[in-house]
């Protein structure tokens, strides 16, 4: 009810601002198609509150001439000078080549950027005014907890949660269109939706990719990534890369191979796949067991969203946990390329290195924590880094033209390792591997962190992470050929911190606490010389970036499990973060008679 | 009144939290509901006669491929495609047709949908996990600890708050109380500016406020400001072993508790 009266004054308004200035240029002919909801539509053609209804606005006949806010205030300023044709109207979208450099008023990419480093140079919101940081509105889920980043183009959210994708007002938080597909599968989570010209593209606890019209959530494509008969899902937000959506899997609850998917943006077409696991005969076989079917099942899922390098035009990508999860001895060998980190040509998917954070895992262990970008001083020479912090506990720096090794330290307590090795790659002590008597580990399954994002602020030149130290006694209870999990490690005690990294040694610059409990939280540092993150018992935090001293908190009353994004539009910078189902938006208190 | 205690990772947060990860095991394929268990044995025991000689007796794989990770059996809907390749057999992969009967079948059909779904529910440590795979300790070396370098001895009792305590529990439980016990309330002593101090039970605590019961049962909460909390935590002794215990450590323990019948 409160979408539509807003629709309705705002929509009149809409409607004679159009007729008055565009003239034969409107965009929305007269007989468009037929809406799917009596609600809103918002398009990229309309600034801040001009908006059409339900009932006026149809899909333009050209799905690609549309134009951005700022082309709009330009067009009406020319026009009332009388300065330009109607018909200069131009193709725009959020083209492969904005990605490269994503302007500040918009978050068109799961991490922001290519880089991964959750850095936003904006800086409205900074140390000195965040104290007056306010609601500006927020947004109710009411399906199930909020675990994505939503995109932010052209004044426009897009945020997920499993079967659900909303296009939201980015400056009022009124739903624009809601697209729900229910499908079997996984509900564990959702992390997003990628952006291509106007369209969306949706991963389903089915293992279908899903393909939307931006304007109005109409469906343009669906193709299946993969069998979820088998135990395949997918949650991960697709990353765009020149003409290739980026697209990951989920699953292993059952032994399966997992993936990477490039899918072609306008068709659906696969374009390339790479899988995790190589093919008997080539290179990395030889680090699974020889005449067994092991290596055809052995898992490694794709499941969080990667980074990529424009320059070196390669793409970085975790992969997860080998299978079965905790069955070692089915899998003798480093089980390559899971709990890895690879770098893929990203127009071919091939191969160019890999590093290995956990060799032959048996915790779950996944290494798909976002490996994040930068270039900085590195024993006195420039250099091209990547960075991981994960979820084994410990912290790795390569250098992303090669994958030589650079770092390796634990970022927070653990048990499981007794060294590094001369890779760089830690060595498991062989008691800490589950038994059937139980062994106590550090980390748990979970990790010492997870999915929840990390961060590299240039202006501290420090890395952060979500770290926790969480216990748990790993049972291997599989008697026979092992399949699937084969055992579980049952929880014991965990408690969250947030950690400020020094990428040279991987030491710990400063620790928040921020409770018992899983923290669940990502992390976002901007130019303002903040950081923004959850603590485990519901409060959204804002610290310091150089001592980790909190500068602002709010009771959300529900834990934040989602990562911060920021934009700014018409002058103001937003803060954006989750709790449970409710998405909050930030921003300092708007001036009066504004 | 009640007061209900949320401090911990079991807490209504750290709940939810362990409740998404059990999810990520527990639910991804869903499957039919599972037939009574004598058909799923019939099923074995014909599986046995007529596919164990290249399936494997327990249908992982042999001569044959493994049929508890196949992709037809996952796709089967009451024995509709097993039932086709066992009647018609795969004569280009050296199966010939078997002549069952359609009961049989069914039962076959049954019994490998239930090897699948053990592997799915693998993920799970079942209740009544055996003691004698949990028991690989020496209890005298456990009782040693417990009075010695573990410094149990300063909290707990065998005759007393530790009596019988191994009947109380199934062995996985007594294993995991033992190193994390269920919620003992913290006290609380928050001092206020003024110097007035008010102890209790805690409630709530994070880094901006604090929460308790106080003597009268009553719930009270400050912030923590300008008020100092200190927080007597009766598993901090727990959670420091964690950091210390070693495996033989923590087995040796469990098999004296396990004397504590």
């Amino acid at each position: 009810m409160r979408n539509r009266i807003a629709v309705l004054i705002l929509g009149v308004r809409q409607s004679r601002l159009c007729r008055l200035l565009c003239g034969k240029a409107q965009p929305f002919p007269p007989g468009g198609q037929q809406q799917k909801k009596n609600i809103a539509f918002s398009f990229g053609w309309f600034p801040e509150s001009r908006r059409v209804s339900a009932q006026q606005a149809a899909k333009p006949r050209h799905p690609s001439r549309t134009v951005g806010p700022r082309f709009f205030h330009t067009f009406l300023a020319l026009v009332s000078f009388g300065a330009v044709a109607p018909g200069l109207l131009v193709a725009q979208g959020l083209t492969p080549e904005k990605l490269l450099q994503p302007s500040p008023d918009t978050w068109p990419t799961y991490n922001g950027d290519y880089s991964g480093r959750r850095f936003s140079t904006l800086d409205q919101i900074n140390s000195g005014n965040v104290s007056s940081l306010t609601l500006a509105w927020a947004f109710h889920a009411r399906t199930a907890s909020i675990k994505s980043t939503p995109l932010e183009v052209n004044g426009i959210l897009y945020l997920t949660t499993p079967d659900n994708v909303w296009a939201i007002d980015a400056r009022f938080g009124h739903e624009i269109w809601h697209y729900r597909r229910v499908s079997q599968g996984d509900h564990i989570g959702h992390r997003g939706v990628g952006m291509y010209g106007d369209w969306l593209y949706f991963t389903t606890p089915d293992a279908h990719l899903v393909s939307l019209n931006a304007k109005d959530g109409s469906k343009r494509w669906e193709i299946e990534l993969a069998d979820p008969k088998l135990g395949y899902f997918s949650t991960m937000s697709p990353l765009v890369v020149r003409n290739h959506v980026l697209v990951g899997v989920s699953g292993d609850v059952t032994d399966i191979p997992g993936f990477l998917d490039s899918v072609e943006p306008e068709t659906g077409k696969v374009q390339w796949r790479w899988y995790t696991e190589p093919r008997p005969g080539e290179p990395g076989s030889e680090t699974w067991p020889k005449n067994s079917d092991a290596i055809r099942h052995g898992g490694g899922m794709t499941w969080m969203t990667g980074t990529y390098d424009p320059k070196l035009n390669l793409v970085y990508w975790g992969t997860g946990n080998p299978n079965p999860v905790l069955a070692g001895q089915a899998r003798p060998g480093d089980n390559l390329y899971t709990c890895s980190i690879v770098a893929l040509n990203a127009d071919t998917g091939k191969l160019e290195w890999h590093f290995q954070p956990s060799p032959h895992d048996v915790h779950d262990w996944d290494a798909v924590e976002t490996p994040v970008l930068f270039d900085a001083e590195f024993d006195g020479k420039p250099r091209n880094l990547l960075a991981q912090a994960s979820r084994n506990g410990f912290f790795f720096v390569l250098d992303r033209t090669n994958g030589q090794h650079l770092v390796t330290t634990p970022f927070i307590d653990q048990t499981w390792a007794s060294g590094v090795d001369e890779r760089g790659r830690p060595v498991r002590k062989p008691e800490y591997d589950p038994r059937p008597d139980g062994a106590l580990v550090e980390p748990a399954s979970d990790g010492a962190t997870n999915w929840m994002s990390p961060s590299f602020s240039p202006a501290t030149g420090l890395f952060y992470v979500n770290a926790r130290r969480t216990f748990s006694i790993f049972y291997l209870t599989s008697t026979g050929k092992a399949e699937g999990w084969a055992g579980r490690d049952r929880d014991l005690w965990v408690n969250s911190t947030i950690r400020a990294l020094d990428y040279r040694t991987g030491k710990v610059v400063w620790s928040h606490e921020i409770g018992d409990g899983e923290g669940g939280a990502g992390i976002m540092t901007t130019a303002g010389h903040l950081l923004f993150t959850g603590d485990t018992q519901g409060n959204l935090l804002a610290l310091n970036p150089s001592t980790g001293e909190t500068l602002w908190h709010l009771n959300a009353g529900a834990q934040m499990l989602n990562c911060p994004m920021t934009y700014e539009l018409d002058g103001r910078q937003y803060v954006l973060m989750a709790a449970d189902d409710t998405l909050y938006a930030f921003a300092l208190p708007a001036s009066r008679g504004e | 009144m009640t007061i209900v205690l949320i401090p911990s990772s079991r807490g209504r947060l750290g709940r939810a939290a362990t409740l998404i990860a059990a999810a990520a095991v527990f639910a991804p394929v869903v499957v039919a509901q599972s037939p009574p268990r004598e058909v799923i044995e019939r099923g074995h025991q014909q599986f046995q006669q007529s596919c164990g000689f290249c399936h494997g007796a327990d249908a992982t794989g042999g001569r044959g491929p493994d049929l508890v990770r196949s992709t037809l059996v996952a796709h089967d809907v009451n024995s509709n495609l097993i039932g086709e390749i066992i009647r018609s057999g795969r004569p280009d992969k050296g199966m010939p047709p078997l002549p069952l009967t359609r009961a049989q079948v069914a039962d076959i059909a049954a019994y490998l949908h239930a090897r699948a779904r053990e592997a799915l529910d693998s993920g799970q440590v079942p209740g009544n996990y055996p003691l004698s795979r949990l028991l690989t300790g020496n209890a005298q070396a456990g009782k040693a600890y417990f009075n010695g370098a573990g410094g149990c001895a300063a909290c707990h009792s065998p005759t007393g708050d530790l009596a019988h305590v191994a009947r109380r529990y199934a062995p996985l439980e007594l294993e995991a109380h033992m190193l994390a016990p269920s919620h003992r309330p913290a006290t609380v002593i928050v001092t206020l500016p003024e110097g007035e101090q008010v102890k209790g039970t805690l409630v709530h605590l994070d880094e901006f406020t604090i929460g308790l019961g106080d003597a009268s049962g009553w719930y009270r909460s400050f912030s923590r400001e300008n008020a100092k909390v200190d927080v007597q935590d009766p598993l901090a002794a727990h959670h420091e072993l964690l950091n210390r215990l070693s495996q033989d450590e923590v087995h040796n323990l469990f098999a004296y508790l396990v004397t504590l019948k």
